[in-house]
């Protein structure tokens, strides 16, 4: 028997039903806020401009539009990976932060509710919405760049998807921290989301770090499966051009890295939610403010 | 007259100037003790300017090829109207134009000024409106202003913290020195640019207390600013429109003013008296304006659902 469900049974559908109520939930206060959801929208796309005008700034005359749009390319597939894990980072941490803040957190812990898809469901809604600006912004930067190459299409969703899932184990230790730090874990989050821009090369190739010193890429950017998700996404996308993947191993090998991330990431970050989260409730901190 | 005094709190007397000062000192150290217990956060905001400087200084060496300096170089010549002599590089002839990181690091750390300016002023409205103490400072017999420069002043210090530390660090990471030429009147222009980012800091503030949804309008006009900033790039590579927009916002004056005298390269107003002529009149206007803005915003709050509506 459960505990706190009495005899009902917590079989596959009661526990989809509650997955969808509870990301519901979120939905409707999205809903509530649409300011915010333009303002999500628009952002995205200064800061896309923003990038592109950079690019601009260094681009030889005459260059050839190809390279151009190889760039274009780069810069939108590499912040199409960081747009996830960061939404993903900071959205269940956050949310976490908010139900402390408002005081239900421990309420929460009295349902028999699975504590999985509370988590996940935390960052259903906001995924949905970035798929749909991820969108949106390939067909912008294609506009204005004449064109991306959009090769591979189905292998390089299928390396997404095991990249969020891995994103959402990150997030699941995020949230573990967060309840361990408080307001201090946003700061944290925030500092991990830029050393996963630089080190990870989201908006850059690889080549660009290597060229500041061959040790970023080696040292760091290669034991980072962040790394594999960004370089695996843009090299099939891109069609692997010469030099593509950059991180020195096959595409099959950083498939593989990425598919392992997606398996294992989640399974280890809940378990050390869990252990965070043992360890609050033994302190009797968990709804500490 | 009187009945207005009384109402206000202070009885007949009237607040002389210590006492007004006092309320600025009470205001700025109530801020200052709280952000103290959050050290992470001061840390993470002069860190902020280095990673923004860094990924346009990695995404141009890519773009680039072999010489990024040269590009950057010739795209500020371009853009300034000068000429480069057939035969020359770029570099020989403008060898300041072409220090495309110290151009990112003096970018991205005044963005981070002017931004911390804005998102602390914009939280604060935010914050007393959701803890219910707007309202409560509504009754008080302090009048706004004086609350406000408490506020404002704290701003400033915790912007300049992160300006200096950024300046530093980032000095030391890209390689880069700041302090060969034009520090002076970089200096004054920092000065007389904050004047109009209170006021625009003020206004800020009235437009958060008018929509309430802080966090998402602080964001994506953070991203406004570092838009029309050109925080990465010249001006003159945006459309004659928005280079037109662009130059009547106080923080871009600001910032390439700052760039053109460190960096000794043109200035988007032609000369250094034009961009001080403009900044001029920007600190005269935008504090009165931002201020009017801030009151006139506050009274038809109060009028209607009340400054602390939720």
């Amino acid at each position: 028997m459960h505990r706190g469900i009495g005899l009902t049974r917590f079989d596959l559908r009661t526990r989809v039903v509650s997955f969808w109520d509870m990301s519901k939930k979120k939905i409707v206060e999205f809903s509530r806020y649409p300011v915010a959801f333009v303002a999500l929208f628009v952002q995205i796309f200064l800061i896309i401009a923003m990038f592109l005008f950079a690019s601009l700034a260094f681009t030889p005359s005459g260059s050839d539009p190809s390279t151009q749009r190889g760039l274009g390319a780069t810069v939108v597939y590499g912040f199409i990976v960081g747009l996830f894990l960061s939404f993903t980072l900071w959205e269940i941490g956050f949310s976490i932060r908010e139900e402390q803040t408002r005081g239900t957190l421990e309420s929460l812990y009295l349902s028999p509710a699975s504590k999985v898809s509370s988590l996940v469901a935390r960052t259903f809604a906001i995924l949905l919405w970035s798929g749909a600006m991820s969108f949106m912004a390939i067909v912008f930067v294609g506009g204005v760049v004449g064109g991306l190459p959009t090769a591979n299409i189905a292998a390089a969703l299928l390396v997404l998807a095991f990249s969020i899932s891995g994103f959402l184990g990150i997030g699941f230790i995020f949230a573990g921290v967060t309840i361990k730090l408080k307001e201090t874990a946003q700061f944290l989050v925030n500092g991990l989301q830029f050393f996963f821009m630089i080190f990870s090369a989201q908006f850059f190739p690889f080549s660009a770090l290597r060229g500041v010193h061959p040790f970023i890429v080696d040292g760091i950017s290669k034991w980072l499966p962040v790394s594999y998700c960004v370089d695996a996404f843009r090299s099939l996308l891109l069609g692997l051009p010469p030099g593509y993947p950059e991180l020195g191993i096959s595409i099959q090998g950083e498939v593989l890295i990425v598919v392992a991330f997606g398996i294992l990431s989640p399974i280890i970050g809940y378990w050390i939610y869990k252990r965070f989260e043992t360890g609050a409730r033994r302190q009797g901190s968990l709804g500490e403010y | 007259m009187a009945a207005v005094g009384v109402s206000r709190g202070f009885g007949l007397g009237r607040p002389g100037w210590p006492a007004k000062l006092n309320v600025v000192r009470t205001v700025f150290l109530a801020r200052i003790r709280i952000i103290s217990r959050y050290k992470g956060a001061i840390l993470m905001e002069a860190l902020l300017p280095i990673v923004f400087a860094a990924m346009p200084v990695l995404l141009g060496t890519s773009v680039a090829g072999g010489n990024p300096a040269e590009a950057f170089c010739n795209t500020l010549v371009r853009g300034g109207g000068l000429v480069i002599p057939p035969g020359e590089t770029c570099i020989q002839n403008y060898p300041n134009f072409g220090n495309y990181k110290l151009y990112m690091l003096i970018g991205a750390s005044t963005f981070t000024v002017v931004s911390i300016m804005m998102w602390l002023i914009g939280y604060w409205v935010r914050r007393e409106q959701e803890t219910g103490t707007l309202e409560s400072l509504a009754l008080a017999p302090a009048r706004r202003i004086w609350i406000l420069a408490g506020v404002t002043s704290y701003a400033f210090v915790r912007a300049m913290i992160a300006f200096v530390i950024a300046i530093l660090l980032g000095s030391l990471v890209f390689q880069v020195n700041p302090f060969e030429q034009g520090v002076a009147p970089a200096l004054a222009f920092l000065a007389l640019g904050l004047l109009p980012l209170w006021g625009l800091s003020f206004m800020f503030g009235a437009f958060i207390m008018r929509i309430k949804e802080a966090d998402s309008v602080i964001q994506v006009l953070q991203w406004v600013l570092a838009f029309l900033m050109g925080v990465f790039y010249p001006l003159t590579l945006l459309p004659p429109l928005m280079q037109g927009i662009a130059g009547l916002f106080p923080p871009t004056v600001m910032t390439d003013a700052i760039r053109a005298s460190i960096l000794n390269i043109t200035y988007f107003y032609g000369s250094a008296y034009g961009s001080v002529a403009v900044l001029f009149a920007m600190a005269l206007v935008t504090p009165l304006l931002g201020y009017e803005l801030f009151e006139v915003t506050e009274r038809r709050l109060r009028r209607r659902e009340g400054v602390g509506h939720y």
